[in-house]
């Protein structure tokens, strides 16, 4: 059944967003670091994300809460591991990806003074990059923990979530989807107003990060597609299937997010006859 | 251009809906095949040879919706039953009821002993309906009248529909007010005595309803039940205490089972293992000698399988032999081999099994006119139930000769195993050959019907090509919800789907509100509260889905778990009467809104007419559901309300909803016909669902803000009909049809009215997201709005088209009869009602300025 609805989201992207990120934004897409090993890890961490699914499966059935519980410090130190590795900490984009983009982002901060501090000198090893991407890095998972994971559980009770039980689930769940779509987010964004309204409105161009954080979205609303089905497997238990779909949703959207053909590109969802509507 | 373009496409759009009908007629001739019936009584071939009768007059009790464990279990009230079944008394079964379980295809499976069609649960709601008797059918209840013997019958009036003229006494009681848990039953009991000390009768039938009524108000584990159960066991104390002191009742057999059974949420008509496991007790002082008591009361178990499980249909010929009675010709029932040991002669006991045997190979011959039961098979290995029937059939006649030719008492045992093994098989075969489908008009329904959705596929793909998004959102919704039709359990819980789709819809909402608002330039943003509407306008849309989708559990799976109308309301009164003043208030502040009709007596007019309908809700809530009103309201008051004479008031509720409509409709006021369209729906709702309309018209306002294109207005009013049809508690099941406000002002039964009053209180949601969708069309150019009916046949005729598909495609499927079939007659009442009567007709308009 999940073939057959597709989400609009998902097949809008390439079908009607022919038209690539726009020049006049100042928040391009957010690509992964040139170096050898972000390149690489790139790959590798969705693989080990998805092993990890595959091999706690049965225990997260067998006891979510204790399974969920347990996972999430490993859960925060592979992304910790992936944002610092691979993505650009927010305001440094350009240290990034080279001199792809011209534009410099114009949010100053500490983090920007110290950036460019360590590209005085000469001596940069791993360990000062290490050591000044940990700021943001903390920064952003205490973000994800105090308002994103909050947020998704409403989110997640919204959209149909049980409201009167389930209560320590429901927030597991939000806080591993926090981790996966809001902490590499608030990694790569900061706290930037702009970039995060384009997010509420789901108007960001495609990369790794906002095709994560789609995908983990999207993948949790077709996880939900098995649990009325009347074959009474433990696994159909809320938020099992829910949360397997985030995954699978995020792995999915994060490969995508990069490919050639939907990089920077954006959904387009302003209909035809729309704009030529007569506000009264 | 545009113009040229539209007229021959709607031509074929009206061309289809045309086709939609014939679609479903035709289909449905060959779904629901008329079985023919033997007709005639039964009679004993040799009367002279008959085995002796074992009992002289049946005392019949059938105690609606009691489940087996209700009577067996450890909790239960039925302590002096559970005496009997421990001193062998009273034999206990649990009687296999198979769907549809409610109570008059029931009724005809206990006394005809055969399978009742599925066009019985429709009869079965059509209550008046005269085609549905049976009078002329061979009944053990005919048998008894053939034998010029007198019948009696107190109880539910369904028995008195099914047998006109059959009982010399009777008085009925209509199982109507649900609410009614005392009285029902009372009226059955103060007639007990009185018949107990009379000699005059043969077969006196009794027929409970209370604990059914409890069933459907508060479910298995109410307050209610137990004391119930003690009620019933007393007057199963009452009837034996008499059988073993009056002289004339030494003779009597008295059956004490239940119709069907519930599920956990108290209804019926489906097939989960509750509702189709009644108890069945056959009880007599005389069964002692049997020797076979039994452990009671035994732990619940969650199968409710109870001791043996035996058919329903078994009742007719067990009855037949212990009365002394021919087996009546329709049945299927197999005689329980528990009562042979009632007859102490060989020659007997294999006569009466020799009679059953004939008997089901009569009708065995009838359904298979080409099969040859001659041919000696017992040596083969039987293929299938039919092939194992006609094995154990040959063996028998091998050993029945070779009885014979011994002439004495060889093979007693053996041939009677071999004669059940028959008539078990033969039941089998039977039951599962109940209907015949008629492939060739199964096949011509579904051709229709794909006929209607390709007529209509051309205008519709125009439009979902100018339309990319939400075009393609109503593409997928149409496959996935034509997938679903072929999995049972997504037709069951078929509201998860739309609730599921609506939260992708809302999302889209949210993006193209978000992204519409980027695109225009902040110079021409207006109104802060309107803005602000629009900002978090889908987010609020989704709030109020949520609390909508709690209201009503339904569906199958999670039908039990707690939700607001049914769980929360009880214990918060206040709360509910506070939002059903909220929801009236509204209406009048809607109704007197920015009218320019003459304002003071407009005001009046429309005062009245509010106060008046929410007084008749309050008295007609004190009368039916008076749970909900005990903290409301001061009991000198509710009993004071009791007193309204609810059909004439009803009537001027009705009469002054009318008159605001017609005033609406003269000044061309949409608001105002809208506002009365409300109120009739929300007379039509049951209580708990009236402060809905608070949060659909909240709804409503947030659609507006969003400036809705034409087809998106199409997309979230087709979704908004589903969502509502199910957060009203409607579902793909028989029994959750809603006939508590079928009634109201109608003080005859007639069949058109009571339909049209039972589709507007089952439909509520969708009829008012008709009217609120032309609402919010009315403001987009014309070209655009054309759109509609196209999209909405496209939807119907598809959903037709996967729906007649899968019942084709399942039709041996185990839930053909319990989920497909049911979900097959709401496609018809959403296609045929819905669609065509209200959907189209309340935009006639845009279809004839264009054909013409």
């Amino acid at each position: 059944m999940a073939s057959q609805s597709l989400a609009p989201a998902q097949q809008a992207a390439p079908n009607s967003a022919s038209t690539p990120s726009k020049p006049k934004s100042s928040h391009p897409p957010v690509s992964i670091l040139s170096s050898q090993f972000a390149r690489g890890y790139a790959l590798v961490h969705p693989a080990i994300l998805l092993s990890l699914v595959a091999y706690r499966f049965s225990s997260v059935v067998n006891d979510p809460v204790a399974e969920l519980l347990s996972d999430i410090p490993f859960l925060v130190g592979l992304q910790v591991v992936y944002v610092m590795g691979c993505l650009p900490p927010a305001g440094a984009e350009k240290d990034g990806n080279a001199s792809a983009d011209g534009t410099m982002r114009k949010t100053p901060g500490p983090k920007r003074r110290g950036h460019s501090a360590s590209k005085g000198s000469s001596w940069s090893t791993g360990l000062v990059t290490v050591a000044w991407k940990l700021t943001p890095a903390l920064l952003s998972l205490t973000l994800t923990m105090l308002l994103a994971t909050p947020t998704l559980a409403l989110l997640l009770v919204l959209f149909g979530a049980p409201l009167t039980t389930h209560h320590i689930l429901t927030f597991l769940c939000a806080a591993h989807m926090a981790l996966l779509s809001a902490f590499p987010l608030i990694y790569a964004h900061g706290v930037d107003g702009e970039i995060w309204r384009e997010i509420w409105g789901a108007s960001r161009p495609a990369d790794a990060v906002w095709g994560g954080a789609l995908g983990t979205c999207l993948g949790a609303w077709f996880g939900a597609v098995p649990i009325p089905l009347d074959w009474d497997r433990p696994w159909q238990a809320y938020p099992i299937t829910i949360l397997t779909g985030a995954y699978i949703g995020y792995v999915i959207g994060m490969l995508v997010g990069r490919a050639r053909w939907v990089f920077g590109k954006r959904l387009e969802f302003v209909p035809q006859g729309a704009r030529d509507i007569k506000v009264d | 251009m545009v113009r040229v373009a539209v007229i021959p496409a709607n031509w074929l759009v009206f061309a289809a809906n045309l086709l939609i009908p014939i679609a479903i007629l035709v289909f449905s001739l060959g779904f629901f095949p008329y079985k023919p019936l033997i007709s005639g009584l039964a009679t004993f071939e040799e009367p002279h040879n008959a085995p002796p009768k074992i009992f002289n007059k049946v005392i019949f009790m059938v105690v609606d919706a009691l489940r087996s464990d209700f009577v067996y279990s450890n909790n239960s009230g039925f302590l002096f039953t559970q005496s009997l079944i421990r001193s062998g008394a009273a034999v206990p079964f649990t009687a296999y009821a198979g769907s549809p379980t409610v109570t008059m295809p029931r009724l005809k499976a206990i006394t005809t002993g055969s399978v009742p069609s599925f066009l019985d649960v429709i009869l079965n709601i059509a209550e008046s309906d005269t085609s549905s008797t049976l009078a002329h059918q061979d009944t053990w209840l005919a048998q008894i009248k053939a034998k010029k013997e007198q019948l009696i019958m107190y109880g539910d009036d369904t028995w008195l529909k099914l047998f006109p003229g059959m009982f010399s006494r009777s008085d009925g009681t209509t199982s109507f007010f649900v609410s009614d848990f005392t009285e029902v039953d009372a009226n059955v009991t103060r007639h007990v005595p009185s018949e107990l000390g009379r000699h005059d009768w043969s077969a006196l039938i009794m027929h409970y309803l209370g604990l059914d009524h409890i069933g459907h108000k508060s479910g298995p584990q109410s307050s209610y039940m137990i004391p119930k159960q003690h009620e019933m066991d007393s007057i199963v104390t009452q009837v034996y205490q008499a059988m073993e002191q009056e002289a004339h009742l030494q003779t009597t057999l008295f059956v004490l089972c239940g119709d069907h059974g519930m599920n956990d949420a108290g209804n019926h008509g489906g097939s989960s293992a509750g509702e189709t496991s009644p108890a069945l007790l056959f009880i007599s002082p005389r069964f002692k000698s049997l020797g076979t008591g039994r452990q009671s009361p035994v732990d619940a178990s969650r199968d409710f399988q109870y001791y043996r499980v035996v058919d329903q249909t078994d009742i007719t010929p067990t009855l037949a032999g212990l009365l002394g009675l021919p087996i009546p010709l329709n049945s299927l029932g197999v005689f329980i081999p528990e009562f042979l040991d009632m007859w102490h002669i060989g020659s007997d006991r294999l006569h009466l099994l020799l009679e059953n045997s004939k008997q089901l190979l009569r009708t065995l011959k009838q359904t298979y006119p080409n099969y040859r039961f001659e041919g000696n098979t017992s040596h083969l290995k039987p293929q299938n139930s039919l092939g194992k029937a006609h094995c154990a059939w040959s063996q028998a006649r091998e050993l029945l000769e070779r009885r014979d030719e011994t002439n004495g008492s060889a093979h007693q045992t053996e041939i009677e195993t071999t004669l059940l093994r028959f008539l078990w098989a033969s039941q089998d075969v039977m039951s599962s050959a109940a209907s015949n489908y008629d492939l060739r008009y199964l096949y011509l329904g579904i051709c229709i019907a794909g006929l209607a959705v390709l007529l209509l596929l051309p205008a519709s793909y125009e439009v979902l090509r100018r339309y990319q998004q939400p075009g393609f959102f109503l593409a997928a919704s149409v496959c996935g919800y034509g997938a679903m039709m072929f999995a049972s359990s997504y037709v069951e819980e078929e509201q998860q789907f739309w609730y599921w789709s609506f939260t992708g819809w809302a999302f889209y909402l949210h993006v193209r509100t978000c992204q519409f608002r980027r695109d225009s330039s902040p110079a021409k943003s207006h109104k802060i509260s309107h803005s602000l509407l629009r900002i978090c306008g889908a987010a609020a849309l989704t709030v109020s889905h949520r609390i909508l989708r709690r209201w009503n559990q339904t569906g199958q799976k999670f039908a039990a778990e707690p939700d607001i109308a049914r769980t929360y309301f009880p214990n918060h009164q206040g709360t509910l009467w506070a939002l059903v003043m909220m929801a009236y208030a509204d209406i009048y502040l809607s109704l007197t809104h920015k009218s320019s009709v003459s304002s003071f007596l407009w005001c009046l007019t429309c005062l009245v007419v509010t106060v008046v309908a929410f007084m008749y809700k309050l008295a007609f809530a004190a009368t039916e559901s008076p749970e909900l009103i005990t903290e409301f309201v001061p009991s000198h008051m509710a009993t004071a309300l009791k007193g309204v004479p609810l059909i004439l008031y009803a009537r001027l509720v009705m009469f002054g909803i009318l008159l605001l409509w017609a005033i609406g409709a003269k000044f061309r006021r949409k608001r105002v016909t809208h506002e009365a369209l409300t109120l009739f729906l929300v007379t039509q709702s049951r209580v708990p669902n009236i402060p809905i309309f608070l949060a659909l018209r909240l709804q409503l306002r947030i659609l507006e803000s969003l400036n809705l294109t034409s087809v998106e207005v199409t997309v979230t009013s087709l979704f908004m009909q589903y969502v509502t049809f199910f957060a009203f508690g409607g579902s793909n099941a028989i029994s959750s049809i809603d006939l508590s406000n079928a009634y109201n002002g109608v003080g005859n039964y007639n069949i058109l009215l009571v339909g049209i009053l039972t589709y507007v209180g089952n439909w509520a949601g969708p009829i008012w997201w008709v009217s609120a969708s032309r609402l919010l069309r009315s403001r987009r150019p014309w070209d655009e709005r054309q759109s509609h009916i196209p999209l909405l046949s496209f939807c119907v005729a598809c959903a037709l088209l996967s729906v007649m598909a899968a019942c084709t495609v399942l039709r041996t499927h185990l839930f053909i009869w319990t989920v497909f079939s049911p979900k097959y007659l709401y496609t018809i009442s959403w296609a045929i009602i819905h669609h065509l009567a209200v959907n189209l007709l309340w935009d006639i308009d845009l279809f004839l300025a264009d054909t013409s």
